[in-house]
């Protein structure tokens, strides 16, 4: 049985996690449940939204998200958990149940069989399925750019908010002294500047 | 069998991804993307976005975007300050008018300006190296005037409010729906 070793970011600067993030994972690890409901909450969303943009039903998408902190859960609970970095853990779990998902609906759709997967028990290391690429050299490229054009305020709200450690928006909102509102507005105003950067004619 | 319900709008889906809308309205957008095709895919669409927008910020350098002022470069120091900046704390300075000496240097590590916007920006973020020289960066810019915001953050963790639809049972009684 493997053990848990979530990615290591090297040769990158520390991104700014929340304040207690660290202290809740400590806790979780030791099996706390609040400290669970607390990361829990903080990382859902981006685990659904990652369900969704890959054409998951909602309701599919919602199901597994909880599937992904019960197993999460119940790898911890049998000593599979030595380190819990989120999002990046709930991501690839949430990943593998979905893949598993499509796999087990295509094998339904061949012999109308339902296999049991004994490797839907196993936990997931994150650095070994391979993150999907999302953005093209060129769009990133172009979406730096675009970046470039933003106020720095509002480039620093985007990288807090969307820099993959799950920063609430209400301690961005506390970070940069701005309201939680504005936070969102500003970061609806990236998105919009982003994807027209992103849809830019494709080679 | 319920009564029919909008179609999203893009601003709508949008506000729905950042979680801004409150739970009933989730409900709603919700429900209707399951029974309407062009909408759930609309909603595909826009967490892909939302997915490529993580993607294009975890590939952004942090450096790249810590502006410091001017006054406090000191350009011998870019590698240091590289390393230095894994452990920094962000506070938020304006730099409209203020009048910092540049004999005297905020911090002892050394501070990288790793970009010179054009024009001066509305905010400019800086970075004091590490904890051990971090309170005396702050009480240098909060004695020259500058408007600090304490690198830590206030920030409420918001209530969880999905552990109580936490269950353990019947989560893949159901196939796929792709
Ligand atoms: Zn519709």
């Amino acid at each position: 049985m493997t053990t848990l070793q979530s990615r290591q970011d090297t040769g990158r600067a520390a991104r700014p996690a929340a304040p207690d993030e660290e202290a809740l994972s400590r806790r979780a690890l030791s099996g706390e449940r609040a400290a669970w409901d607390a990361l829990i909450a903080r990382h859902q969303r981006r685990v659904v939204v990652s369900l969704l943009a890959r054409g998951i039903r909602v309701d599919r998408a919602q199901e597994l998200t909880q599937e992904t902190w019960a197993r999460l859960i119940q790898q911890q609970q049998r000593g599979l958990l030595t380190e819990l970095r989120l999002p990046a853990l709930a991501l690839a779990q949430a990943a593998f149940l979905a893949a598993d998902d499509a796999r087990r609906a295509r094998r339904e759709s061949v012999d109308g069989t339902v296999e049991d997967l004994p490797e839907r028990q196993q936990p997931v290391d994150p650095a070994q399925s391979a993150e999907k690429r999302l953005v093209s050299e060129e769009q990133l490229a172009r979406a730096r750019d675009a970046l470039e054009q933003v106020s720095p305020g509002a480039r620093n709200v985007f990288l807090l908010a969307c820099d993959g450690q799950g920063l609430p928006h209400a301690e961005v909102a506390s970070r940069v002294g701005l309201s939680v509102q504005r936070v969102r507005q500003i970061l609806c105003e990236v998105r919009k500047k982003l994807r027209t950067a992103l849809e830019e004619e494709q080679p | 069998m319920t009564a029919p319900t909008p179609h999203l709008t893009r601003d709508r889906t949008e506000q729905y991804l950042l979680g801004a809308l409150p739970p009933e309205a989730c409900a709603e957008l919700e429900a209707h993307t399951l029974t309407c095709e062009p909408c759930a895919r609309l909603l595909q669409e826009e967490a892909l976005l939302e997915e490529q927008l993580y993607e294009i910020a975890a590939a952004t350098p942090r450096d790249a975007v810590v502006v410091r002022p001017a006054r406090w470069h000191r350009p011998a120091a870019v590698a240091a300050a590289l390393v230095a900046v894994a452990a920094s704390a962000l506070l938020l300075l304006r730099p409209g008018g203020e009048a910092v000496s540049p004999s005297v240097t905020p911090v002892e590590a050394p501070v990288l300006a790793a970009r010179e916007p054009e024009e001066a920006p509305r905010d400019i973020v800086v970075a004091c190296p590490d904890l051990a020289t971090q309170e005396h960066c702050l009480r240098s810019a909060s004695a020259r005037g500058l408007l600090v915001y304490h690198p830590g953050g206030q920030g409420e963790v918001p209530r969880y409010d999905a552990s109580s639809g936490l269950t353990q049972v019947a989560l893949s009684s159901r196939p796929a729906a792709l």
